[in-house]
């Protein structure tokens, strides 16, 4: 059954992805489409604001959740592709668990700096 | 042959002798072609006329038996079910099928392919073993439960999914497309009791490492849709993971009817007999 949950989360990552990246892009870099509905948007990209928004659990709470989505549908995907390749059950049993170590220290790696700064 | 067949076209065959030839190569042969005429007839005409040695399997030539499935011009068909005029060519590219072993010339051995369909327990499993061995009536199917699985049924075995299929192609350990329509097909007969034996093996090296590229229900001859019975199966997998799934209830055996109904009676002749 462990694989099941595993592509139903590859899924539920794909629609969170879009949904995330989509706050991301409009938030960050789409800013037209905000000042278009008046929102006051003052140089986003700007380091200032950049420092302001990581002092900000939403914020940073989204940049995780994206990372955590991101990096499982893109793990999992790189996964599939490399187990394909792999004609021997013990290689892929080898494989998987690389990548779940993989994911889980550049998880932690990639927290660090969003919750290091929050504490700042 | 007669006089209208006055069309030949080239058959570019590829060949390979394994006691022979150290790599398979083409080889090219003018083949007459008149209306109607298959590509397993083309192979008949350059076996009894050109070239005895060619090797390809062919038995029943009415798309029944599944086993003169080839590539021509790189895509699966099964030849005695395939017009030489459907491809408006002067030229055919004939190969064995892809992603199985090599015998001899066209011919590949199926023995992978049935391997794997083999692993999948492709038989009703039951708990009343006796009734099985010994039955004493039919088990009860309503027509909707017949109808859920039926197409799956018209598999012939031929290898045409496996061929087309991409996986197959890159995953050795890939259980293929006919293996797990078969297994949707078991799992799915009200008859039958093997679910809990059967998706954990659709789930090892089964239904996830499926692209749904599609390619097996687009060539397949018979009309099954093995990409569908993957993606039922993921659905089922996924609904008996949390819990949703109802657990089937095994259809029971039909008594035998005690009971018959009066003939209906003939009709009046309406024409009468001459004295």
């Amino acid at each position: 059954m462990r694989n099941a949950y595993s592509w139903l989360l590859q899924l539920i990552s794909g629609v969170l992805i879009a949904v995330l990246l989509g706050i991301h892009m409009v938030l960050q870099h789409l800013d037209a489409i905000l000042g278009f509905f008046g929102v006051d948007t003052v140089d986003l990209t700007g380091w200032s604001s950049m420092i302001d928004r990581a002092s900000q659990g939403t914020f940073v709470a989204l940049y995780i959740a994206l990372l955590a989505v991101g990096l499982y549908h893109g793990v999992y995907g790189l996964r599939n592709i490399i187990l394909e390749t792999t004609p021997s059950a013990r290689v892929k049993n080898i494989i998987t668990w690389s990548f779940i170590i993989l994911g889980i220290g550049v998880f932690a790696w990639g927290t660090y700096v969003p919750v290091s700064l929050l504490g700042s | 042959m007669t006089e209208e067949s006055i069309k030949r076209i080239t058959f570019k065959i590829q060949r390979y002798d394994p006691e022979r030839d150290n790599a398979p190569h083409f080889q090219k042969f003018m083949v007459p072609v008149s209306r109607g005429m298959t590509v397993l007839d083309g192979l008949i005409y350059v076996q009894e006329n050109l070239d005895s040695t060619l090797a390809f399997r062919r038995s029943c030539r009415m798309a029944i038996c599944g086993a003169c499935a080839i590539l021509v011009n790189k895509f699966p068909h099964l030849s005695c079910h395939t017009q030489i005029a459907e491809f408006h060519s002067d030229r055919l590219t004939i190969e064995p099928l892809a992603n199985l072993p090599v015998i001899k010339d066209l011919i590949t051995s199926l023995e992978p392919m049935f391997d794997r369909h083999r692993s999948i327990k492709p038989y009703l499993i039951r708990n009343d073993r006796e009734e099985m061995v010994n039955p004493t009536a039919e088990y009860f199917q309503l027509p909707d439960e017949l109808n859920e699985f039926m197409q799956f049924t018209d598999c012939v075995g031929c290898g045409i999914c496996v061929a087309a299929c991409p996986t197959s192609a890159s995953d050795k350990l890939f259980l293929g497309p006919q293996a797990m329509a078969q297994c949707y097909r078991y799992t799915r007969d009200s008859r039958d009791g093997g679910e809990q034996e059967r998706l954990p093996i659709a789930s090892m090296n089964g239904v996830w490492r499926c692209h749904l590229a599609g390619a097996c229900s687009e060539a397949c001859p018979k009309g099954v849709d093995p990409a569908l019975a993957i993606q039922l199966l993921k659905r089922r997998l996924v609904s008996r993971a949390l819990g949703f799934g109802k657990a089937k209830r095994l259809a029971p055996v039909v008594p035998p009817s005690t009971q018959t109904k009066e003939k209906i009676a003939y009709p009046e002749f309406t024409v009468k007999k001459a004295k």
